[in-house]
């Protein structure tokens, strides 16, 4: 959401770049002969989240983390007091919107639930831009920087948390 | 414990094995029986020096005599006239200086072997602890009558200064200089403390004494606090030394009931009081201001230095913290002289030292030798070899804060000052042997686990610094680790030393500095091929994260 | 003074400054957490360290004593470096949370030194091993997940408050916060004096009351005296939206450097009382709402009928109401009593003594901090007047020796090393054994120790409060006095309320039985009236009460005047050592409702009366028991 508040801007950056995948385009993920920038949000959950990173890292010559969740771990990450297991109890048998004949699924085509982890705990990160969410402003100014082909650096300001 | 006068080595490097080396080993032995030298020589193979074209290599020493391109032909010869009769077989011997450095300072080594020899240990399991008769016998107290009666606070001063006496306690700072800083505060309060929390594991030095000769530390406890003009003292022993307190507790009240202890000690104006104070199973407070504080009734976290304990110490007043072994020399020096003392050792580390032996060696246990004493000297006299034939791998010299040091540092003299050139701590003087089945990483990781539980928690670096090392080497022992996990390893050993309040986390680092400096290979192979060389590390495949 | 050079430029200092200290009177910033300007210096965070050529390693400002010719470089990479790693240390050992924490963005100095590193992310995960929430007590919140282990409010509880509730358990990472010997905050000794929730860097302690409801650096500040006792701390009062949000101590007052009480920081925003919003006049016995000019109105017609006025006004009223009111009924209206509602029991008879002597021979609280022998009479300053109490007890550890004597039970006595008892009313002779025993010559065994401790120490000081400034008759006092003349020892007499010496001064202490007065005027303010006197007032046929708040005394009264609470009005307190202190304004009082001061105006219109509002002159005419200043 913040994202979509920079407004305007947005077609300022897109004249400037080649967007090549997306999970709402029909590439879902980078050539296999690379690209310039990744961008990952969200941290790592499950074994299908390590997978998208590590091709993420081999595909892209920097790569850049967006927001809490893909920087420290974020809301999702408070799951890790308690386990995996547990969470999985809690939503599919125990909750109160469940039936009796509530059970969690296994199937093997399932992602395996993980530790909730930062990105850079699997993969390097080259990029780091913390927030929850980050000022569109923030989004905005590393948007622009690798656009133009420099490394933003997020400081002061762009840096406090809002 | 007796000493063999001479020892040989063989070189058994690959190359020497090529020429013969084994025979050459094994009719050497056959020679020295056949002298009836086995109880005077001493000898073993020695596998890292390189010298391609003279191999194989016999060496005598401490006549720092080379032998090269040894045949087992010559050595009935050799034997014979070197070993038996005392003079060198010039036509075998090659020089020294040809060799790598590690070997190359025998030629400086003359004179005997370092036997035995019994200061500190003097009357231990000689004399009856609890008689302070005994003592008093074996010239116990005579140090103190002199200096109360016939020196003045000055002359005892300059006596340990003279003698270059060093604190054994690990830091290693010189005695007399400490006692005149404290000599020097003007203060009408003084405190004298003997630092008895002995708590680096492996060391059990000082418990000997103050089971065995508990009144030597009374007598040169009363002697510092005259010199230093303090009128009380503590000794802080560790509560796990039961046995230890209540024979220094009735050593202090004989001393007290023959007039030794309390008002106007031999009628000369000199008072001085002496207190246990227990300790109750804490590392850290063998660290002399947190020693402090924890006799002071606070948590044993050690304190901003400076001001330190000689300006400011109990109770802010100025105090001596000398450790047992360092007590125990100075009545020996009181009444046999500076000069005497200088005679043992080295120039810059003179005495002896009690070293304790531990490990995969045949013997272990104490030995007090003069200061200067190789680690290869150690293991081969003293200690009897590795056991069951094994090699010897790496030591850990100095207790747990102290290095590991591969084979390659073995001839180097275990003083202060060679030591510390070449960077590595002698520490407390304990000697931890280890053979090839000693894995660095679970040794490391046993090293950091001790240092992590005994952490006060006062400063970061220590307290979360320690815990993270240790989990980082329980997953590479588990075998989860990555390169990363050694970067990290590497920049916390250098943030510990860099940052730590105390040396407690100042040497924290030093295994995990030591074990990639020397043994990076094998901790690679843990992280890289998932496999512990030596078999021991679990290698579960399993991540731990919270070590509680 | 001494030289010294940090990051290339020289640098006096005062000789036995820290680096850390040099480098403030610089201007030179280095980044701490475990260090504050009110506690000794710790040592334990290492953000602070920096180069000093020749040594060995990194050295810690904080505690490392600046030396002449000392070179020390605060900025270079190795130092750098160093802070990061030290901030990525801390936040991986706890849960560190901002995105829901009260103290996030601006309050918190770990989020802010992460930030002047310019750090956007951490090299070492947290373990996610959760911690303990203690929400026990009734104003405190501790959450061991935020704790960074600095030990401020550990030391702040020792060595400021004297109170050593807070410890810490275990050692290494095990090492925990916990209150006692690990008992629930809410069961243990602590006092509720929040210095810990003020000093904790982190959210780590919070107070229950103002959390989430506004940053520090975004509410607006008022500092002036706090008024709910005659000791008289500086607070800081934060409010928003003309709202009370949290009230602290300053740390920079003078006397008290922060330190407050629970009655000064939590109870102020727990009064739940209603406020009273219009005027109210008896109409057919029954209370009915009414303008101002109404019951201005019946205010005249009531009095003016009259015969004999009480008029009381409570002592929690600022000194400028108080002239104006003893303006007003004594010199204008000559009531038959004019008083403040403390009757001067806290007061009357020193203040007496010192008219009689024309000197004054109270001394400054300052007296306190050094002492190293204090004796406290009839006085629990546990229970109030409580700063003066924690500069006893924060020195006991130093050996101060303290003597207690009292009838009651007096939770400060727990801590004494002579406990004597005292009875009200048998001053005089305890005090008379005082004395014999300044020369061991008592009766009593425990006078006579205490008389040996006190003649024995070089700063002794001697404090009293309410109970024997009511019960001494005037020979108990010279007695006092000449105790503390013998000693050399400073004479502290706490008082009652925040403007009980101003009373004093105006000659405010009658006391008040309702002989048949006609008619009474109540100036109550925001005070809770005691039973006792609102008893006493129904026996008077017309009674006027200007009050902030609903009570049983304004709901017997027949006019009652709706006026301003203490945060609402500003003033001028004066201290019961002298201390003349300010309050300035820091809510706006609700539409309709008058300071009292503006009452009491509108009042002296309605009945003709041209009162004198030169406050500063009437407060010393009058010699006082101990030297006034302003402050």
């Amino acid at each position: 959401m913040s994202f979509l508040d920079i407004d305007e801007r947005i077609l300022k950056i897109v004249e400037l770049v080649d967007l090549r995948a997306t999970p709402i385009t029909d590439l879902k993920a980078p050539d296999v002969d690379g690209v310039t920038v990744g961008i990952l949000e969200g941290g790592i959950a499950n074994t299908h989240n390590e997978h998208t990173a590590i091709r993420m890292r081999e595909r892209c010559k920097i790569l850049v983390a967006l927001g809490d969740c893909a920087v420290f771990g974020g809301v999702p990450a408070m799951r890790n007091f308690f386990g995996e297991e547990a969470a999985l109890q809690r939503a599919y048998v125990d909750a109160e919107s469940n039936d009796s004949e509530g059970k969690i699924p296994s199937s093997p085509e399932l992602a395996q639930l993980t530790r909730v982890r930062a990105v850079n705990e699997v993969v390097k990160v080259d990029i780091h831009i913390p927030g929850c969410p980050p000022h569109a402003d923030v989004i905005f100014y590393a948007l622009a920087e690798l656009a133009e082909g420099r490394i933003p650096e997020i400081k002061d300001d762009m840096l406090h948390w809002h | 414990m007796k000493a063999t006068r001479s020892m040989v080595l063989v070189s058994s490097d690959p190359e020497s094995l090529d020429m013969g080396a084994l025979d050459v080993f094994n009719t050497l032995q056959q020679q020295i029986a056949a002298f009836g030298l086995e109880e005077e020589i001493s000898l073993s193979m020695i596998s890292d020096v390189s010298k391609k074209t003279q191999n194989p290599l016999v060496l005598v020493y401490p006549d720092a005599v080379i032998y090269g391109s040894v045949k087992p032909e010559d050595i009935p010869h050799i034997v014979e006239e070197h070993l038996y009769k005392g003079r060198v077989v010039a036509e075998k011997q090659i020089s020294p200086y040809d060799l790598t450095g590690q070997i190359a300072w025998l030629s400086a080594r003359k004179g005997t072997l370092p036997a035995e020899n019994r200061i500190v240990l003097k009357n231990v399991g000689l004399i009856d602890p609890e008689s302070i008769d005994d003592y008093i016998v074996n010239q116990g107290y005579e140090a103190l009558g002199t200096v109360l009666q016939e020196m003045t606070p000055q002359e005892t001063i300059a006596i340990i200064m003279n003698s270059g006496l060093r604190g054994r306690g690990g830091a290693g700072f010189p005695t007399g200089l400490k006692w005149q800083f404290v000599a020097s505060t003007k203060n009408d309060k003084k405190y004298v403390i003997c630092n008895a929390d002995e708590s680096e594991p492996g060391t059990f030095k000082d418990r000997l004494v103050l089971e065995g000769d508990p009144h030597a530390i009374i007598e040169a406890m009363m002697i510092a606090a005259y010199a230093v003009g303090a009128d009380e003292g503590f000794v802080y022993i560790r509560g796990e030394y039961g046995l230890a307190i209540s024979r220094m507790q009735k050593a202090i009240d004989q001393a007290r009931a023959y007039g030794l202890l309390g008002e106007n000690i031999f009628d000369t104006g000199f008072s001085f009081d002496l207190h246990i104070h227990a300790g109750a199973g804490a590392y850290i407070c063998g660290e002399e201001t947190a020693l402090i504080e924890s006799i002071e009734g606070n948590r044993g976290e050690p304190r901003a230095r400076p001001p330190y304990p000689t300006t400011a110490g109990l109770w802010q007043k100025p105090t001596v913290v000398n450790n047992v072994e360092t007590l125990a020399n100075i009545p020996a020096i009181i009444r046999n002289g500076a000069d005497w003392y200088k005679s043992i050792g080295t120039p810059s580390s003179p005495g002896t030292k009690v070293y304790t032996i531990l490990g995969n060696v045949n013997v272990t246990g104490l030995i007090e030798v003069p200061m200067g004493i190789t680690l290869r000297e150690v293991i081969s006299i003293y200690a009897k070899g590795m056991k069951d034939g094994a090699s010897f791998k790496l030591a850990q010299t100095g207790g747990s804060s102290g290095s590991i040091i591969p084979a390659s540092l073995q001839d180097t003299p275990m003083d202060f000052d060679s030591f510390s050139k070449a960077g590595v701590s002698l520490g407390s003087g304990a000697l931890l042997i280890g053979d090839e089945n000693v894995c660095v990483v679970d040794l490391a990781k046993v090293l950091l686990n001790f240092f992590r539980f005994e952490s006060c928690g006062k400063c970061n670096p220590c307290r979360i610094g320690n815990k993270r090392a240790y989990e980082t080497l329980v997953n590479i022992s588990e075998g989860v680790g990555t390169l990363k996990d050694l970067d990290d390893l590497h920049m916390l050993s250098q943030q510990l030393y860099e940052l730590s309040n105390c040396g407690l986390g100042q040497t924290a680092g030093s295994p995990l500095y030591d074990i990639l400096a020397h043994f990076r290979a094998e901790v690679e192979a843990h992280v890289k091929l998932k496999v512990c060389p030596t078999g021991v590390c679990p290698m579960s495949g399993r991540r731990v994260y919270q070590i509680v | 003074m001494i030289k010294l050079t940090i990051d290339g430029k020289t640098i006096q200092a005062q000789e036995g400054s820290t680096v850390l200290e040099a480098a403030k009177a610089a201007d030179i910033f280095v980044p701490t957490l475990c260090h504050h300007p009110q506690l000794t210096p710790y040592g334990g965070c290492r953000l602070c360290m920096v180069e000093v050529e020749g040594a060995r390693t990194l050295q810690p400002s904080c505690t490392l004593p600046a030396t002449d010719g000392m070179v020390v470089n605060t900025a270079t990479d190795k130092v750098l470096d160093a802070r990061k790693f030290v901030l990525t240390l801390i936040f991986s050992e706890r849960n560190h949370f901002c995105m829901y924490c009260p103290v996030s963005d601006g309050d918190c100095e770990l989020q802010n030194r992460a930030y002047d590193e310019d750090m956007t992310h951490w090299d070492l995960q947290p373990n996610w091993q959760p911690f303990e929430v203690d929400a026990s007590h009734e104003f405190i919140i501790l959450d061991n997940n935020r704790c960074i282990l600095c030990r401020r409010c550990t030391r702040a509880c020792g060595e400021l408050v004297g109170n050593f509730t807070l410890g810490f358990e275990e050692r290494g990472a095990n090492s925990l916060l916990v209150a006692d010997y690990n008992v629930p905050l809410g069961e243990s000794t602590c006092i509720s004096c929040g210095t810990c929730v003020q000093i904790c860097p982190t959210g780590a302690l919070i107070d229950r009351q103002s959390a989430y409801q506004g940053k520090e650096t975004e509410v607006d500040h008022h500092i002036g005296v706090c008024v709910e006792c005659s000791v008289g701390c500086q607070r800081d009062v934060l409010t928003r939206d003309n709202r009370l949000v949290r009230i602290e101590g300053d740390w920079d007052a003078e006397l008290t450097h922060g330190l407050l009480c629970d009655k000064g920081r939590f109870l102020p925003l727990e009064d739940d009382r209603s406020r009273l919003l219009t005027p109210l006049v008896r109409k057919d016995g029954q209370l009915k709402a009414a303008t101002w000019d109404e019951a201005l109105d019946a205010i005249a017609s009531g009095l003016g009928k009259a015969q004999g006025l009480a008029a009381l006004a409570s002592t929690r009223l600022p000194a400028e109401d108080l002239v104006l009111f003893k303006s007003i009924f004594t010199d204008g209206l000559k009531a038959e009593l004019v008083t403040s509602l403390e009757e001067g029991k806290s007061t009357a008879s020193v203040a007496k003594l010192a008219e009689t002597m024309s000197k004054s021979f109270e001394s400054s609280l300052d007296a306190l901090k050094d002492a190293d022998a204090v004796l406290v009479l009839e006085l629990d300053l546990v229970e109030e007047h409580q700063v003066p109490g924690f500069f006893i007890k924060r020195q006991i550890p130093e050996g101060i020796k303290l003597i207690v004597a009292d009838g009651k039970d007096n939770r400060l006595a727990a801590k004494a090393h002579v406990r004597l008892t005292l009875t009200a009313g048998e001053e005089s002779a305890f005090l008379a054994e005082l004395h014999k025993a300044l020369e061991g010559k008592a009766d009593d065994e425990g006078i006579n120790q205490a008389g040996a401790l006190l003649t024995s120490a070089e700063k002794p000081c001697i404090v009293y409060g309410k109970t024997l400034a009511a019960n001494a008759d005037e020979a108990a006092l010279k007695h006092l006095l000449a105790v503390a003349e013998a000693l050399g020892a400073a004479l502290i007499g706490v008082k009652g309320e925040a403007n009980s010496m101003a009373a004093a001064q105006l000659g405010l202490e009658a006391p008040f039985t309702p002989n048949g007065y006609q008619a009474a005027f109540v100036a109550l303010g925001d005070e809770n009236p005691t039973q006792k006197l609102t008893k006493r007032l129904e026996e008077i046929p017309f009674v006027v009460a200007q009050a902030a708040y609903y009570s049983q005394l304004t709901a017997n009264a027949d006019v009652v005047l709706p006026v301003t609470m203490w945060a609402e009005q500003a003033g001028t307190y004066l201290s019961l050592d002298g201390r003349l202190q300010k309050f300035e304004k820091a809510l706006d009082a609700p539409e309709g409702v008058l300071t009292s001061h503006e009452a009491l105006l509108k009042v002296a219109e309605t009945l003709a009366v041209k009162p004198d509002t030169d406050w500063k002159a009437s407060l010393t005419k009058r010699t006082p028991t101990v030297e006034i200043q302003a402050v």
